[in-house]
């Protein structure tokens, strides 16, 4: 089986790794984007600093957004375990991605235990894009103006303020929190913007004058979480973190990966993806490096190499938005395909000036 | 490989070795001198004193948390990175590649990070991993988790609860347990906002003390070398002397080790309510000898306050400069990011002060540890500024003018004349740690012990001396060198070695199932997802 390629030539492995070596030499400007594992996340990191490379999450805005949310503001942040054993009262801000139906039904199925007898778990919406959870009633709280507009109004109406639109079905939510133990809101960088969170933040800051509540963090990204927590202790910044000046800097908007390629920044790109159809078609003068589960080379590519898809070809560490914290994965089969890490190394190993301490 | 160290003034308190001569490390360990043998390496150690690599038990290095603060902070590293030493937080050794490295330095070789939240000790464990060259070792917070909350509510038997313990400290790879603030994160989630040490957990209907009390029975039973290690209620308060007084009196003849002392140490006399009651505690730990206590010195700067005890960290988000924070509420005892600056103002001159008499008052440096909460007091790389305040009265006194003298008027620190010795510093920083983690095989330099080693180039300046070790040797090799990193390698996390009681893992898979809708495994790792070459060192229990 063909697993790494030059342009379209199947070649050994070794071969492939030195081509990739080769080109992250020559570039000026290489960027990689990363949908990966925690230890395919530490040898992208170290190959990034040896390169003198930008690492940015793939398709990485909601990821940045959220890391935004912290490295700005900060704010109340509550683990998805005591979600389910604490909230009785879940509000959904926003349309989430599919990768989370799984466990706000978890949350419309089951009851919080640590509250007292019959507690019971009320669920509200928050914008005209959130999903009423399963067979969960659930009461919409929206306004004109979109999800920022909601949250803006519904902060000022908890607040006791005048609004002149208001949220609908307020006085409903006003009786369910005023009744509620530990009030939880879910958000997500995909749908909501950057004034969104804020907003939320701030609603949950003003609660807790009086009351608990919290927020639950759903990423956009699990991968794309954990390489952020990866690149926060290993660099001391989340991703959108850069090597060009040998020393790691941050800038969420310098070193933000579609910015650089649309805008000519970049001369290289290393894609690491679990599917080679993410992978996007390398712009006009950029060399592309596809490290991708494909049994193809990827088209435009000058370097595909083959990779297993983490915690299904291998084992792997992965961020668990079930968890809120990493989990080792088996895999499921002992498959043939290599980890991102392991290639990652070797690409390292075949540029000319190594760095002599790991980082 | 024989390595020679030579002409160095030993000073070792265990084996009683003290004065100038040669030290022998053969490959990993400390060797007896040979006869008829050449070193293959010989460090001359002329004018230099020579201890055992120094043991840190309390320095919040890795893990959620300390991660988040990272997260929150990046001017801090940004600031660091191009003009090392010249920016706010510049030596905080902030990822964890520094971390290992800073330590290296001064001649530190092991480093407990003492606070690991049970359910995330895989982050914890891969943080650990990435920090070279020092050994590690965690304790595993327990006190405020549901499971034993509830077994105490149900009157669970003493050998369960022993069980539920050795379960989370061998799940976890932790070296010991500590409990924080007990009860008021769970109390803080039904929005109580301030506990005490015989207040009540709602819904649990237990207290502060009984939580205290119990793992305290649990971990001595077990046999566990490092007694429980306690966060006391009401940190920071003034009034909280008798909350740490309280506490200690419950220790009632069994080990018990309270953390940070100096931020317990505040009292409400004078007319701003707050002085010090360095004085009163320090007696009571020099009279209490079931007792330790490390001190978590405030050095001035700015820092960041990095905690599993949520409700004192909710509580002090109002004081965060720069004004942001993050507060969680984890599945047991989550925490709180909260940035802060100590500054030489009447407040933090009081508390730099209180630190430095409980040093100086409290008497057996066997039982006195060397911390300052790294971050929460101030920066680990602050220590050789501290072993100089320690060592030198002259060095205290000339610190003591840039400082508020209505403060140290309400101390007895212009008072105090001692001065830590050489020996009182390996006791205090090696020896000391190496009995209280059960380390038999660090803390000293007698034969057979793993070859961690400091050696010091005496000069004026204590500081410098400490800062930048002239020679360091990690399991025999020589890693730092003129008070550089010369050579990179990857320490261990030291664990306990448990088995866990079959039974209570059946408990623990059906508890999970129950209350999370996950089997266990999701909260079980495999050594191997470390992903490095022996991540782990053992430690026996007690027999
Ligand atoms: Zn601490």
């Amino acid at each position: 089986m063909a697993v790494a390629w030059i342009g379209d030539r199947s070649v050994p492995v070794d071969d492939a790794a030195r081509k990739a070596a080769e080109l992250l030499a020559a570039s000026l400007c290489p960027v990689f984007s990363l949908d990966t594992d925690v230890h395919g996340t530490r040898a992208a990191l170290a190959l990034a600093r040896s390169a003198g490379a930008v690492c940015d999450q793939f398709d990485g805005a909601a990821t940045a957004r959220e890391a935004a949310q912290y490295t700005d503001r900060g704010g109340l942040f509550i683990a998805p375990g005591e979600v389910r054993r604490r909230a009785d009262l879940v509000v959904i801000v926003g349309a989430l991605p599919a990768h989370h139906d799984e466990l706000i039904a978890e949350f419309a199925s089951t009851v919080p235990d640590l509250t007292g007898k019959d507690a019971e778990r009320r669920f509200f919406l928050v914008g005209d894009d959130a999903k009423t959870p399963g067979k969960a009633k659930a009461v919409r709280l929206a306004c004109e103006g979109g999800l920022e507009a909601a949250l803006g109004a519904l902060r000022a109406q908890c607040a006791g303020r005048q609004v002149t639109h208001g949220v609908s079905h307020f006085d409903a939510f006003a009786e369910a929190l005023a009744a509620s133990r530990f009030p939880v809101f879910t958000f997500c960088g995909v749908f909501a913007g950057a004034l969104a969170l804020e907003m939320l933040q701030g609603l949950v800051g003003d609660l807790n004058r009086k009351q608990r509540a919290s927020a639950l963090h759903l990423p956009a990204s699990p991968n794309g979480w954990g390489s952020t927590l990866v690149s926060t202790w290993t660099t001391g910044f989340p991703l959108r973190t850069g090597f060009a000046r040998g020393h790691a800097e941050f800038d969420p908007w310098r070193f933000d990966e579609a910015r650089m390629l649309a805008e000519g920044e970049a001369d290289l790109h290393l894609v690491v993806a679990e599917d080679a159809r993410q992978v996007p078609a390398a712009p006009k003068g950029v060399h592309m490096i596809a490290l991708a589960k494909t049994a193809k080379p990827v088209a435009g590519a000058a370097v595909t190499i083959a990779i297993g898809v983490p915690g299904e070809d291998h084992d792997a560490v992965v961020y668990s938005s079930r968890l809120g914290t990493l989990a080792a994965m088996t895999a499921k089969a002992s498959g043939e395909l290599p980890p991102a890490a392991g290639i990652l190394r070797r690409i390292g190993e075949n540029l000319p000036e190594r760095e002599s301490l790991p980082c | 490989m024989l390595t020679r160290v030579a002409g160095g003034e030993i000073v070792d308190p265990v084996n009683g070795r003290l004065g100038t001569g040669d030290l022998w490390v053969e490959d990993e360990t400390i060797v007896p001198p040979p006869t008829g043998r050449k070193p293959d390496l010989t460090l001359d150690a002329k004018g230099c004193v020579v201890m055992a690599g120094a043991i840190d038990i309390h320095s919040h290095i890795g893990g959620g948390n300390v991660n988040t603060a990272r997260l929150l902070l990046p001017e801090h590293h940004k600031a660091h990175a191009p003009r090392p030493g010249a920016t706010p937080l510049a030596q905080l050794g902030w990822t964890t590649f520094e971390t290992g490295r800073l330590y290296a330095q001064m001649g530190f070789t092991t480093v407990v990070e003492p606070a690991m939240s049970p359910g995330a000790a895989l982050h914890t464990h891969l943080e650990l991993a990435d920090i070279p060259i020092i050994d590690k070792a965690t304790l595993a917070i327990l006190g405020n988790d549901d499971f034993l909350l509830s077994m105490i509510r149900d009157n669970a038997s003493a050998a369960m609860i022993e069980d539920y313990v050795s379960w989370t400290v061998a799940s976890s790879r932790a070296l010991g347990v500590k409990v924080i603030n007990a009860g008021a994160a769970a109390a803080f989630k039904e929005n109580v906002r301030s506990f005490s040490f015989d207040d009540e957990v709602p819904f649990y209907g237990t207290s502060s003390r009984k939580i205290v009390k119990t793992l305290q029975k649990a971990v001595t039973g077990l046999g566990v070398p490092h007694p429980l290690h306690v966060h006391c209620n009401n940190l920071g308060i003034p009034g909280a002397p008798d909350t740490a007084a309280e506490t200690m009196a419950a220790a009632e003849g069994l080990p018990l080790h309270l953390a940070h002392l100096q931020f317990y140490s505040y009292g409400s006399e004078g007319k701003r309510g707050f002085s010090s009651a360095a004085t009163r505690l320090a007696e009571l730990v020099n009279t209490t000898p079931e007792i330790t206590i490390d001190i978590g010195q405030v050095m001035f700067g700015q820092t960041v306050t990095i905690s599993s005890d949520v409700l004192r960290q909710f509580t002090a988000r109002g004081s965060a400069n720069p004004r942001k924070s993050v507060i969680i509420d984890g599945d047991a005892n989550g925490g709180g990011i909260v940035p802060f600056r100590y500054s030489n103002d009447f407040f933090g001159s009081l508390q730099w002060a209180i630190g430095l008499e409980l040093f100086l008052l409290i008497e057996d440096p066997w039982r006195v540890f060397f911390t300052t909460d790294h971050p929460n007091g101030a920066p680990f790389t602050t220590y050789p500024e501290i072993f100089g305040l320690l060592m030198s009265r002259d060095a205290r006194a000339k610190a003591m003018e840039a400082v508020s003298g209505r403060a140290l008027k309400l101390t007895t620190l212009p008072a105090l004349t001692r001065e830590y010795t050489f020996e009182d510093i390996a006791v205090m920083t090696r020896a000391a740690p190496a009995k209280l983690l059960g380390l038999k095989d660090r803390g000293h330099l007698g034969p057979g012990a793993l070859a961690d080693v400091a050696v010091y180039r005496k000069g004026g300046d204590i500081a410098q001396m400490f800062r930048s070790a002239a020679f360091v040797l990690k399991n025999g090799e020589l890693v730092v060198e003129d008070g550089a990193v010369k050579k990179m390698r990857w320490g261990r996390a030291l664990r306990l070695k448990t088995t866990p009681d079959k039974a209570m893992v059946k408990r623990m898979e059906a508890y999970h199932q129950q209350r999370y809708g996950l089997s266990l495994d999701w909260f079980d790792f495999p050594d191997s997802a470390i992903q490095r070459e022996q991540p782990f060192g053992e430690v026996s229990c007690r027999a």
